[in-house]
């Protein structure tokens, strides 16, 4: 192409254009670098790279450079190309047209496409091994590209793919020949993809798929070395085709004789004993010969967690081992076996980062570590770390990965870098609506990567000071009648030393009854409750370090302004609850937060209050006493109404007595498990318990703190210090308890139990979005007092629902569940009911 | 005002190339960068597209998108390597990228790119008028590497783990021989290894309380008037005082 190899500067003359191409010279001229004018070297750089710029551009062929004339230090250049075709029509055939769009999109055979070499190749290789994959093992694709001639200025090509799918290939049967030991059954049943056409058969599909049919010839194999036949091979394998379109599959398997375990040597272990190796490895002298349990002895591809030699060292520091094993006698049908063990030097972490953090700042990640500088390697931590970073809920968990850089065999060290991928991590509610007589509106904020020093520095609100890793919420909610306020903030590391977290939450509410004469909340009568809570957790080492103790006091204050309902018997008057609550949980689950794949999650807490009657010098038994008789009195159709009117007003006082200070014991557990059953198809079975006690028995049970089984489980806008415990299939808070004689109250149960079975199924784990189907069964129930209890008299549902979760908006779902026993006080099923869930976020 | 939007909404792109660089002189970047958007497809392989784009990337970043300004200014300089705006193209490419690091505690990959940047744009400008500025925003980049490594070496002190600490250290100290947070750095190196060993386990005690006083030896040689000075010579006399327990042993 270049003229002449002199490399030499000449002064660019003239630069032509031809071929052919839609674009105008000057266009040309201009993408390729060069400029008329300029000096260049011939041959040099430029003229290449001016080739290459063209070539980048992806829109022509050919590209040529020539010199057409050169003298006296001037040369005047030609760039030769043609436009490359574009796709104008396409025709594919052989296929549904419901698959066009998805061929179209897949391999990018958009109108207007350059069509290349490169382009033709690629889809027809893609749809081939498509088709296969689905068990077309007879599919044959043509592309065919066809000049369209009466165009004007670009050229253009139509385009044909012919795809020819064949029959689908069915497996008839499978023949096993030489197979004396082994029963044909077992063979078959190792050959996990490949299987012989089955009526019956729903879950497998009998298709021939030429990748699964050699993977479980291996498995064949397999099957032998696991019972000794160390020797076993396929002579051959072959396939028939059917005249019925399907195959038939012979294969020919030679077994050979069955071996036992010989003597098994160490070698080259200097940290760990023969015996403790051995312990590991679980192969004896004299054990059937099993190449499979020998292969996961020294390493476990199936379970990378699992109990073998390779984790043992590479758990331990020893990042470098290698673990052979060798077979150094086979006399007698006896193998000998030599494991060599290279164990290398036991390798420390050199530098550890993490990259990726552009919203959370260094400080909340790197303590969260568990490989740190200078410490010995082992996969186990940092297997946990990546769990534990994710478990922050900053960082996508699918997204975060462990790297490792400069390993360095010779100083025993290696590099460890986090990469993490940020999320959304906070949340808004914004909501108004009509409900319970009138609007209510919500404005919930939560941040849950605040940073509270930087409150008052304007440049790090981007939208809000964010990245220190605390937690700050917000909300208020208000309506005719109600209103609460609540503010909560929450520090995971107390001073920055130690994993300590402080929370602290403080929440004001305040109700009117309903005036039916006016129809609109009465601001007379009044419940005010004003709640403070301040609580310590801490992560401990013992028994093992997934143990979380917390502990916290909070201080409740209730004040009634001739407010009564059924839950109070003194309609003014106040109320005081101070307790302790000591929680001990344990949680192990992994990896995502929001669809965990195994693990499991207990707690166990009690909330106490002092025991106020033991020197408070009150005689309750006394006041309970007397309450009886006020009550009977009140109760009494005989009694005058003002006799009533002054039993009444003595029971509020006496009840005003024994609730002055809320004097009581809680007690909760839950636990939860996560297992997988196939892939990511997980059961989560969950029981849960709660007891409330009294201390003093004549002075009762409070009517605060009790438990609401029924409903989505959302927390209730008061503020008595109820719980709402989930129960899907029965209306929110309905499932209230039945005394002796069949009389049911609706002030909330001291007792329930709840035992819930769930199967969870990921249709996305995407980090824009998670969402999962689940169908459950479920029951509870809830009782006054110990004598009534009877945990297996339970509220019955089941059900299906499904949750999206997005990083800016939290939890969302909905449960359809039926309810198959019949509410408190009726006859018929409950039936089904629809639950929406929001925010809860796990 | 009107005139603009008649101008962004109509279709000729000789009028919007006007207007643009009209407001473009006046400092109104945001404006005239909608307007260039519309155009810069059209205009590419045209002549006048090396002004379009100059101006192009210099509405970004007077809008402070320096992701897309260093973006523009670096294609800019791709596309004209003759251009008389060459210097100033790339000067302002490898500052866009100043500008995108993020405060230290954060992921520095861009902090890294931004040093490369500003060392490729001084390598190709040895006499440039802008490099002292240059040369400026690397020193400031790099002292955002050498805090963010101390303040991590700083943070495992704090939370109790001495090992990760001195480790730490020592990889900052051997990264940044010329930091100026080389006196601190050596001070809580100290302070983390007394710690170690004032709260060692017996049988390591004597090993750590040696390198401890190591430490407290190459503080003071390497800082002889460090403003550490007070609380190092009392760390040195309870180091001196432990390790009077061996020597009398042996």
């Amino acid at each position: 192409q270049i003229g002449k190899p002199t490399g030499e500067k000449y002064t660019i003359s003239e630069i032509t254009v031809s071929g052919s191409s839609s674009f105008s010279e000057q266009t040309i001229v201009t993408y390729s670098g060069l400029r008329k004018g300029s000096e260049i070297l011939i041959p040099g750089d430029e003229i290449s790279e001016a080739i290459k710029k063209l070539w980048k551009s992806g829109l022509f062929s050919d590209i040529e450079i020539y010199i057409k004339d050169v003298h006296d230090g001037v040369a005047s250049l030609e760039i030769h190309l043609y436009d490359l075709p574009e796709l104008s029509d396409l025709k594919i055939t052989g296929v549904k047209k419901g698959k066009f769009e998805e061929i179209i999109e897949e391999n990018n055979l958009n109108e207007g496409v350059k069509v290349t070499e490169n382009l033709i190749t690629t889809t027809k290789n893609y749809l081939e091994s498509k088709y296969r994959k689905e068990g077309f093992y007879t599919t044959k694709v043509n592309v065919n590209v066809i000049p369209v001639n009466d165009t004007l200025d670009k050229p253009y090509v139509n385009m044909v793919v012919a795809i020819d799918k064949g029959e689908k290939v069915k497996i008839k049967d499978i023949n096993f020949i030489g197979n004396e030991v082994l029963s044909d059954r077992t063979l078959l049943g190792s050959m996990k993809n490949t299987k012989e056409k089955m009526f019956v058969r729903v879950w497998k599909r009998s298709k021939f798929i030429e990748d699964d049919y050699k993977t479980d010839l291996v498995s064949v194999i397999d099957t032998y070395k696991e019972n000794g036949y160390r020797d076993a091979r396929i002579v051959s394998d072959s396939i028939f085709v059917n005249n019925d379109k399907t195959i038939s599959i012979n294969i020919n398997v030679e077994e050979g004789e069955q071996y036992t375990f010989g003597e098994i040597d160490f070698i080259g272990n200097t940290v760990y004993t023969d015996q403790y190796l051995n312990a590991i490895l679980r192969v004896r002298k004299g054990d059937t010969y099993n190449g499979v349990l020998l292969e996961k002895g020294i390493a476990d591809e199936t379970r990378p967690d699992g109990q073998d030699i390779t984790n043992l060292y590479q758990n331990n520091g020893y990042l470098f081992s290698t673990i052979n094993s060798v077979e150094t006698n086979a006399d007698g049908r006896v193998i000998d076996m030599e494991i060599r063990i290279s164990e290398g030097k036991p390798v420390h972490f050199n530098e550890v980062s993490v990259v990726g953090n552009d919203k959370t700042n260094d400080h909340v990640i790197y303590r969260e570590l568990r490989t740190r500088p200078g410490e010995l390697y082992s996969k186990e931590n940092v297997v946990r770390t990546v769990r534990e970073l994710s478990q922050l809920g900053f960082f996508d968990a699918e997204q975060l990965t462990p790297n490792f850089n400069n390993p360095n065999p010779n100083e025993g060290t290696i590099d460890m870098e986090y990469e993490v991928v940020e999320t959304g991590s906070s949340q808004i509610e914004l909501q108004g609506g009509y409900g319970g007589g009138g609007f209510i509106g919500t404005l919930g904020l939560s941040f849950n990567n605040f940073s509270l020093r930087n409150l008052f520095n304007l440049e790090s609100y981007k939208p809000l000071p964010m990245g220190d890793g605390q937690k700050l919420s917000l909300r208020l909610q208000a309506s005719q009648f109600y209103r609460t306020y609540s503010f909560s903030f929450s520090e995971p590391w107390m001073g920055g030393k130690k994993p300590v977290q402080f929370s602290t939450s403080i929440s004001y509410s305040n109700q009117f009854l309903y005036d039916s004469s006016t129809g609109e909340a009465d601001t007379d009568r009044r419940f005010n409750i004003l709640g403070v809570t301040v609580g310590l957790a801490k992560r401990l080492s013992v028994p093992d370090d997934f143990f979380t103790l917390s502990q916290a006091v909070s201080f409740q204050h209730y004040n009634l302004k001739n407010y009564s309902t059924g839950l109070f018997t003194f309609a003014d008057g106040y109320s005081n609850s101070l307790a302790y609550t000591i929680g001990l949980t344990r949680n192990n689950t992994w990896n995502d937060p929001v669809f965990p794949l195994g693990g499991s999650n207990f707690s166990v807490s009690a909330k106490l209050s002092l025991p106020y009657s033991l020197w408070n010098g009150v005689d309750y038994e006394a006041l309970e006493i007397e309450r009886s008789e006020e009550e009977a009195i009140y109760n009494d159709p005989d009694a005058s109404a003002a006799a009533q009117n002054s039993a009444y007003t003595r029971m509020g006082e006496i009840d005003q007595e024994r609730f002055n200070w809320l004097e009581f014991y809680k007690v909760k557990f839950k636990g939860e498990w996560y297992t997988s059953i196939i892939g990511k198809l997980v059961l989560k079975p969950t029981i849960e318990l709660g007891y409330l006690g009294a201390y003093n028995q004549a002075r009762g049970v409070i009517p605060f703190e009790r438990f609401y089984l029924g409903g989505d489980g959302l927390g209730s806008y008061s503020l008595d210090g109820r719980e709402a415990i989930a129960l899907r299939g029965y209306p929110n808070q309905s499932i209230q308890p039945v005394d002796t004689n069949g009389n049911t109250t609706d002030d909330g149960a001291a007792i329930y139990n709840k035992f819930s079975l769930e199967l969870r199924y990921p249709i996305t784990l995407a980090a824009s979005a998670k969402i999962y189907a689940l169908t459950f069964v479920e029951g509870g129930a809830a009782f006054n007092t110990f004598r009534d209890y009877n945990p297996f008299q339970l509220k019955r549902s089941a059900g299906v629902g499904l949750r999206v979760f997005m990083p800016a908006f939290g939890l969302l779902g909905i449960d359809f569940g039926y309810g198959f026993d019949p509410l408190p006080g009726q006859t018929e099923p409950n039936g089904w009911e629809t639950h929406f869930i929001i925010g809860q976020q796990f | 005002c009107s005139e603009y939007q008649k101008t962004l909404k109509a279709t000729d792109i000789g009028p919007k190339f006007k207007l643009g660089e009209e407001l473009y002189n006046e400092g109104e970047y945001s404006k005239a960068n909608r307007l260039f958007s519309q155009i810069v497809p059209s205009y590419r392989g045209k002549p006048q597209a090396e002004k379009l784009m100059y101006m192009y990337a210099q509405t970004q970043y007077g809008m402070k998108n320096y992701i897309a300004s260093s973006y523009q200014f670096e294609r800019f300089a791709d596309s004209y390597p003759k251009s008389e705006k060459l210097e100033e193209a790339s000067f302002l490419s490898a500052k866009s990228y100043y500008m995108r690091s993020p405060v230290f505690s954060k992921d520095q990959t861009e902090t890294k790119v931004a040093i490369e940047k500003l060392q490729l744009f001084i390598n190709q400008f040895p006499k440039s008028e802008y490099l002292t500025e240059a040369s400026g925003y690397i020193q400031e980049l790099d002292g955002k590497l050498e805090r963010k490594a101390y303040e991590i070496a700083k943070q495992y002190n704090t939370i109790s783990d001495y090992k990760a600490s001195i480790k730490s250290f020592d990889n900052f100290l051997f990264a940044f021989p010329g930091s100026s947070l080389r006196e601190d750095a050596m001070f809580y190196k100290l302070d983390a290894s007394y710690k170690l060993a004032m709260n060692s386990v017996e049988r390591k005690k004597q090993e750590r309380l040696e390198s401890a006083e190591q430490y407290y030896k190459d503080l003071m040689t390497g800082f002889t008037e460090t403003q550490y000075v007070d609380q190092a010579s009392k760390m040195h006399e309870d180091i001196v005082e432990e390790l009077k327990n061996y020597s009398t042993k042996s």
